[in-house]
């Protein structure tokens, strides 16, 4: 499992190279650059071209583009231009926070998904499991932003219950990060919630109707112990392959999640960048965010090991 | 040499001077204490202000630093760090008296060389270095005098160089070797930075050693006696302006630097909160590409000038509330004429088409460039090509993201023939600063060769020696820009702010101004 493992990450190096060089040759291909929003709509061309030089953006694209690698193998991912500060330190405190709620929004929905999808699998064609389809079809329906909004009038507002907006470190003030970032985790989990239970529900349908569970049963084996020992087991291939990709979709959502809420995650930091037209910052938060992603995929590929005895990762 | 005090600056100075002593002992705040939040609608990009003029930098950052000279309430130039300005009778030497004792946020005394290191650096990297052009070199004959000397008279120098939209705020000689971007926020205001987190907030706290401007009883514009009364001021960076709006209803802030139309109906309603307005605030002005066919044709921008009504597009951009204005100044301001103003609203469709047959239009595309990050310049662009589909104009919508649309605007004098913006500083400057927009070089709508009428009457604007003599200028240079169609302000929209009822002298203006604002206990 080492060697496969190293053998991956090895791999990661080109695809890195490749995600940072389809970055560059993209952000340059689009019209608009940072001296161009600094400069606003009443700057003159000099004034403009005067910000372009004093950012560096009046060099040949193939010197910026080698002054960043040359840059990059030495672990710096450049300077923001607007925020003039380093990539790698914007990244690193933005990070945390991204991350926390990603996984408190990630166990959200396997708790909420799994739950829900078991129960209406177990309840099937009754009430119960009309009720968890209809609670699976809001949740993949509703716009993320509209039930931010909608949280933020009824618990903050009307209620009292959550502040509107913020962000606490869960591991210096743990009642704080639940108070600030249960509204965006929900509002980031009610898509892939209602996702999972679907796909939980109809493997569990599927894992119910095998053999093996009709013989675990007529040995006389309680319901609890079929539903958990035997069946869950089958019914966890298909939820760690979705994990890889509600993790991708939780990191890419947060960029509307965070601005509602006001969160400085990474998804306002990119999304500010990209509407800044910040080269360095987009360029180095891509790569961030796909070396993390890529990481995250590699942990889930090893996790089916640990499901699935008939996956050899060594192989 | 005989020196002569500018007759504005004498203005602001002599009525300084005679509010003095009694100014000096007040204190203006209610209650000292405490700290203020205040929701910012854009992210803050970061605070140096030679080298940003994002209104975000400006909105924290002119609480931070000062000038020697700014803008008061009308918007006259007002002396800030400058104890007085003697202008030689031949306008080539400015003579800047800098107020003693003012000291930097690090601590040390701001002298002239301080001064000039802060002038050296904008001329290096500031946004609108344009304003040091006519200038040749700058002395410290002494540590309290800064001396200018032009390489030319410019009547309207004060004027440009008071203006705040990226000002040459005073920093220390130490700090003036900084690259753009990286300027250690140091300045002599009220406020000095204790925290600036990128994307999330800013914190600045009264800095004890400030020395208040006791020359004025409070504070007017971006100048006066400002005090801090407040502990710190924190500037949450909130873009979501329903989240902004419930964190104002629910007390976690106590400002908000914009109220979107739909809430302030139900703001007006709360008697915890206090909304203000600053009425007019935003021109919201299209201008057209006269290097591109067909508005390269005086008579289909005349045209399209005929069939538009003003009144539709005002509606649909700010949701009801517009003044419609006459002109590229707004009513009250020193330039402000109604001159042309039977080109504008003119709702005449028939006209319109008459104009069309007359150019010989053959229905060739009008491209309306726009965007969707400002919903005002989407909608007014939006009505504008119904209107003018109706007049028989063959008109589209471009819709780009907001770089993209402003740096085609600036680079390409093909593929659009319409650009949506708003004019806020632009306007608040002055006349002189609002017809530069359509001077040449840097016209914003590309002419090939420049309107050789405005022209003379622009340079007139800017070399009038009397405020009169400008004036006038102005007014003939609106009347030729409208006529020929440069740019066209549709109408004012104001800017709503809002405060909890308990923090007060709270007013609305182009910056959240911070001083002498305090929270009722």
């Amino acid at each position: 499992m080492a060697r496969y493992a190293l053998k991956r990450l090895v791999q990661m190096i080109p695809l890195l190279l490749a995600v940072s060089l389809i970055a560059f040759a993209l952000i340059k291909l689009v019209p608009g650059d940072p001296a161009v929003v600094m400069g606003g709509s009443n700057a003159t061309p000099a004034e403009i071209e005067a910000i372009r030089r004093n950012l560096g953006l009046d060099r040949p694209l193939h010197v910026q583009l080698f002054s960043f690698y040359a840059a990059l193998f030495q672990g710096d991912l450049g300077r923001s231009l607007l925020l003039g500060q380093p990539v790698t330190e914007a990244l690193l405190e933005r990070a945390p926070v991204t991350l926390w709620i990603a996984f408190y929004s990630l166990v959200l929905t396997i708790v909420l998904g799994m739950a829900t999808g078991i129960v209406a699998a177990l309840r099937h064609n009754t009430i119960v499991d009309q009720l968890v389809s209809v609670f699976a079809l809001l949740g993949v329906s509703i716009p993320n932003f509209w039930l931010g909004l909608m949280m933020i009038v009824l618990f903050s507002v009307h209620l009292g219950w959550l502040p509107t907006s913020g962000y606490a470190d869960p591991l210096a003030d743990p009642v704080g990060f639940l108070r600030t970032a249960t509204m965006p985790a929900v509002a980031l989990a009610m898509l892939q919630t209602g996702l999972l239970t679907r796909i939980v529900r109809s493997t569990m349908l599927d894992v119910l109707g095998q053999d093996y569970i009709r013989t675990a049963r007529a040995k006389g084996l309680p319901e609890a112990r079929v539903v958990l020992r035997h069946a869950l087991a089958n019914v966890m291939i298909p939820v760690i392959t979705m994990i890889g990709l509600i993790l991708s979709v939780l990191l890419s959502g947060s960029i509307i999640v965070e601005t509602i809420f006001s969160v400085p995650g990474i998804g306002s930091l990119l999304g500010n960048a990209i509407l800044r037209r910040d080269y360095p910052m987009i360029q180095g938060g891509l790569l961030f965010v796909a070396a993390t992603l890529m990481l995250l995929n590699l942990v889930v590929d090893l996790l089916y090991a640990a499901f699935d005895p008939r996956v050899r990762v060594d192989r | 040499m005989t020196r002569s005090r500018l007759t504005t600056m004498a203005v602001a100075a002599l009525t300084a001077t005679l509010m003095a002593g009694t100014a000096s002992a007040q204190s203006v705040c209610g209650r000292m204490g405490g700290d203020l939040i205040f929701a910012l609608e854009a992210r803050v990009p970061g605070l140096d202000q030679h080298a940003s003029n994002s209104s975000a930098t400006r909105n924290v950052a002119m609480n931070v630093f000062e000038t020697l000279i700014t803008r008061d309430e009308q918007m006259n130039p007002v002396l800030e760090l400058a104890e007085s300005l003697d202008v030689a009778p031949d306008g080539m030497t400015y003579t800047f008296r800098l107020r003693q004792g003012v000291l930097f946020h690090n601590g040390k005394v701001m002298t002239s060389a301080d001064v000039a290191a802060s002038f050296d650096r904008y001329r290096r990297l500031g946004v609108d270095r344009s304003i040091l052009e006519p200038v040749d070199r700058w002395e410290t004959p002494d540590a309290n005098t800064f001396v200018l000397r032009m390489k030319e008279a410019r009547p309207t120098f004060v004027e440009q160089l008071s203006a705040f939209t990226v000002p040459v705020v005073i920093i220390p000689a130490e700090n003036a070797g900084a690259a753009a971007q990286q300027l250690p926020v140091v300045g002599t205001g009220p406020f000095q930075l204790e925290e600036f987190r990128a994307d999330s907030h800013v914190k600045l706290r009264r800095y004890a050693g400030y020395k208040p401007d006791t020359r004025h009883q409070g504070i007017t514009g971006f100048g006066g006696n400002k005090q801090a009364c407040v502990d710190t001021v924190t500037f949450r960076m909130m873009t979501e302006p329903a989240a902004r709006t419930a964190a104002l209803e629910v007390g976690e802030i106590q400002g908000v630097e914009d109220v979107p139309v739909t809430s302030q109906r139900r703001l007006a309603g709360n008697n915890q909160i206090r909304l203000t307005r600053l009425e007019t605030f935003t021109m919201n002005v299209t201008y057209p590409n006269w290097s591109a066919p067909p508005t390269d044709n005086p008579k289909v921008r005349q045209a399209i000038l005929a069939a538009m009504d003003f009144e539709e597009i005002m509606e649909a951009a700010s949701e009801g509330q517009y003044k419609l204005n006459m002109g590229f100044q707004f009513p009250g301001m020193n330039y402000y004429s109604e001159a042309g103003k039977q080109f504008l609203n003119q709702k005449n469709p028939a006209k319109a088409r008459q104009l069309l047959q007359e150019a010989g239009y053959k229905g060739e595309k009008v491209v309306l460039m726009t965007n969707r990050e400002f919903p005002y310049m989407y909608n007014t662009s939006l009505v504008m090509a119904e209107q003018l589909k109706a007049a028989g104009i063959n008109a589209e919508l471009l819709v780009l993201d907001w770089p993209a649309a402003l740096q085609k605007s600036i680079n390409d004098t093909q593929g659009w023939n319409f650009f949506y913006t708003g004019w806020i500083t632009v306007i608040a400057l002055g006349g002189p600063q609002t017809m530069r927009q359509m001077a040449p070089p840097n016209a914003v709508y590309k002419p090939a060769t420049p309107d050789a009428e405005f022209v003379t009457h622009f340079q007139a604007l800017s070399s009038g020696r009397t405020l009169d003599e400008r004036k006038a200028a102005f007014a003939r240079a609106q009347e030729r820009a409208l006529d020929q169609v440069m740019a066209i302000p549709f109408g004012a929209m104001p800017k709503v702010q809002a405060v909890r009822a308990n923090v007060e002298n709270f007013k609305s203006y182009y910056i959240p101004r911070m001083s002498g604002v305090w929270i009722r206990g």
